[in-house]
């Protein structure tokens, strides 16, 4: 079984401009392509900041960051994205379209993709994650678990190969995470491979084949299961 | 000793909509007391709180029935303003409750809306600092402090009013364990103070300091009987 | 008990910059041609290090704006004839030296704003508030610029947010024609109106259940009291913003 890399971080190191001392200070990590990555650590330890170096949105003071074997500064957010999906803490700040249906086709449309496809994929999506009955809805009426199902399927619906999640338990109650950890679990089977960034440590480690712990900007520990 | 908040056969449907979110809702808080109300996303512990708080039906609408009584007064015969001095209310986000650039100004504009003097302004503000542990804090720009820090300082703001019935609307929902801690150390304090104190949160370890614990679900409310896990079964 | 806290640049009254600020920025827009525009933006200078504010890291950090600015002052010299013509295509005038003076004009009058701005800065959004509520403008009013003042920023920082996040679902804004990258900026605004709406809401709650408007009046904890290098202040503004209105006109 060959182990394919997929995010390579060499020696990476930041600062945010207004901050006293580097957040990442020479970090030095290979993620797999495959399996759950789970990103652990206390507030301040550098998990998000790491995540956004990994997709690109931050770019390190020095060090690099090679996503799929390219440099990630000489890449374009768009390029980036078709390869690497990032969903953010707030559903709210990724909500563009006015309703759920256009959410998930208006990527596809923009890039010239037919429409019957589009309908096909649009559909096979709204079932998967359960939102059929909001299909005509607009986005921000929705609660705020269904907004973050809404948002995993338009970004799992352009197919990237790596998925990286930014804190997805927040303000999620118990019934809601136990179904977010039912999604990620299939993504896994499916061959989709996620980073999970998150303090809640239970959840993030509960099906993680590996578990990197950030501490002070530094890996502290990083276990395979 | 009579009820500090009483609540009895509260119910609200959302407007336009026939059924309610909730119907059939007593409750009964006294002095010293803390009662935890815990609830699924969606179960309408918001909106039991804004009831509780007189938000509905003075500031927002909705159809509201039953009633709800603070210290002696039901809350359809209070203005928001006369509320304030009875109730204080916390919520979920401290960005949206914060907006000056000094911890003294935001502690202090309360009191000035309610045209106390200034010498008064001013003690207020220090017992309300003291009260929450924050006196070093006073002249600290809100928006550089920790998530913790802020909510101490929303408190804070709302305790200048001096309240005696405190809502608490998944006021830890969004802290690090670090302050959780805090808050619901400070929670202690207050209810030793002799407040009555109403927190209503997603999750029920947040509630250790609840004297009592309910549960709002499936529109009604019940007495919690500690099993949560039952709802992570899918 | 009054109680004041000193800071850099807070020294003065929020009243008295206000008063300078408003002289500069009248000044401002009462001469058109660069000359005086240029000694205008001298005096902002002067004054903006007097009060202690840092112009300088104002201006450059908009300097993005200043190029638009700049491009917009330079398409419309393009439209401006007059004077001797500088550059000519094909027998049409396209640079005159009428239409770079008033360009030069405009990005003068520009930084002259941005230096008053950075003087207004200097207070805290509460003292402005209080200084326009002890000049009689209604509480409310205030109350709301101070608000404003404190989202704008995160209002950027959401727009930046956004435009990241929609890039990451694989758009390629670069390689998109324009009309379609058009209907996507406008999809953009959806999520940063939303969270506007949104934290309008949650605020107004927390506010009115704090008594705002409760009555007619309110008191204050903290009044300013304008002291003698306040009124120093306001005399040299008013002074020498006649001064130079006098001069000029003369000539």
């Amino acid at each position: 079984m060959t182990v394919m890399t997929v995010i390579d971080l060499r020696n990476v190191v930041y600062q945010y401009p207004d901050e006293k001392r580097p957040v990442l200070g020479g970090i030095d990590l290979c993620v797999s392509g495959t399996g759950l990555t789970a990103l652990v650590g206390p507030n301040g330890s550098g998990k998000t900041t790491l995540g956004k170096m990994m997709a690109g949105i931050l770019k390190p003071d020095s060090g690099s960051v090679r996503i799929n074997g390219r440099d990630a500064s000489e890449m374009s957010l768009g390029e980036i994205g078709q390869q690497v999906g990032y969903l953010f803490q707030e559903p709210d700040r990724q909500l563009f379209a006015p309703t759920v249906q256009e959410e998930l086709a208006f990527v596809s449309r923009v890039r010239g993709a037919a429409e019957e496809d589009i309908a096909g994929r649009v559909g096979n999506m709204l079932d998967r994650f359960h939102l059929s009955h909001l299909r005509e809805r607009f986005p921000f009426s929705l609660s705020r678990g269904e907004k973050q199902r809404l948002v995993l399927a338009a970004i799992l619906i352009q197919c990237p190969r790596f998925l990286i999640l930014d804190e997805p338990t927040t303000a999620l109650d118990v019934r809601r995470k136990a179904e977010l950890a039912e999604n990620l679990s299939d993504l896994d089977s499916e061959g989709v491979g996620m980073l999970v960034i998150s303090h809640d440590h239970e959840f993030a480690t509960r099906r993680a084949s590996r578990v990197i712990e950030l501490r002070g900007g530094a890996v502290h520990a990083d276990t395979r299961y | 000793m009579s009820a500090l908040l009483c609540v009895r056969d509260l119910s609200y449907s959302f407007p336009g909509k026939d059924s309610p979110l909730f119907s059939g809702v007593n409750l009964t808080v006294g002095a010293g007391e803390v009662v935890g109300i815990v609830g699924l996303s969606g179960s309408g512990k918001t909106t039991l709180c804004h009831c509780l708080s007189g938000i509905i039906p003075l500031i927002r609408t909705g159809d509201m029935q039953g009633v709800v009584r603070v210290m002696d007064r039901s809350t359809r015969d209070l203005t928001p303003a006369r509320i304030a001095t009875r109730l204080g209310i916390v919520f979920q986000n401290p960005d949206t409750q914060l907006f000056f650039p000094r911890v003294e100004d935001e502690v202090a504009f309360g009191p000035e809306n309610l045209c106390l003097a200034p010498e008064e302004i001013d003690r207020r503000i220090t017992a309300a600092l003291k009260t929450v542990g924050m006196e070093g804090f006073r002249h600290r720009n809100p928006h550089r402090l920790s998530g913790g820090e802020k909510q101490m300082i929303a408190l804070a703001s709302v305790l200048s009013l001096d309240p005696r019935v405190l809502i608490f609307d998944e006021a830890l929902s969004q802290l690090d364990a670090a302050g959780r801690k805090r808050i619901l150390d400070l929670i202690g304090d207050l209810k030793r103070d002799g407040r009555a104190i109403v927190m209503v949160e997603h999750n029920p370890d947040n509630l250790v300091v609840a004297g009592q614990m309910m549960l709002l679900h499936e529109g009604t409310m019940s007495k919690f009987d500690g099993q949560w896990q039952r709802f992570a079964a899918l | 008990m009054q109680t004041h806290v000193t800071e850099v640049g807070s020294d003065f009254d929020p009243r008295a910059k206000l008063v300078a600020v408003m002289c500069l920025s009248s000044l401002a827009v009462v001469f058109q041609r660069p000359l005086p525009l240029a000694l205008i933006l001298i005096l902002a200078v002067l004054s903006a290090r007097y009060f202690r504010s840092d112009a300088v890291q104002a201006a450059r950090r908009l300097r993005a704006f200043l190029w638009i600015f700049a491009a917009m002052a330079f398409v419309q010299s393009l439209f401006t004839a007059g004077g001797a013509p500088l550059l000519s295509v094909c027998g049409i005038s396209l640079l005159s030296t009428l239409g770079l003076e008033r360009a030069g004009s405009i990005v003068l009058r520009f930084l002259v704003i941005i230096v008053s701005a950075s003087i207004m800065a200097t207070s805290s959004p509460r003292e402005i508030v209080q200084g326009l509520y002890q000049w009689r403008v209604p509480y409310e009013l205030a109350f709301m610029v101070a608000v404003a003042v404190r989202f704008l920023p995160l209002l950027r920082d959401e727009a930046h947010d956004a435009l990241t996040a929609i890039q990451l679902r694989g758009l390629k804004l670069e390689s998109i024609p324009l009309r379609q990258r058009l209907q996507i900026y406008s999809y953009l605004l959806m999520p940063m109106i939303a969270s506007v709406l949104g934290k309008a809401r949650e605020l107004a709650v927390a506010v009115e259940m704090r008594g705002f408007r409760a009555y007619d009046r309110r008191t204050s904890h903290r009044t300013l009291r304008m002291r003698a290098r306040d009124w120093g202040v306001v005399s040299a503004a008013v002074l020498v913003s006649v001064g130079v209105l006098g001069v000029f006109m003369h000539m």
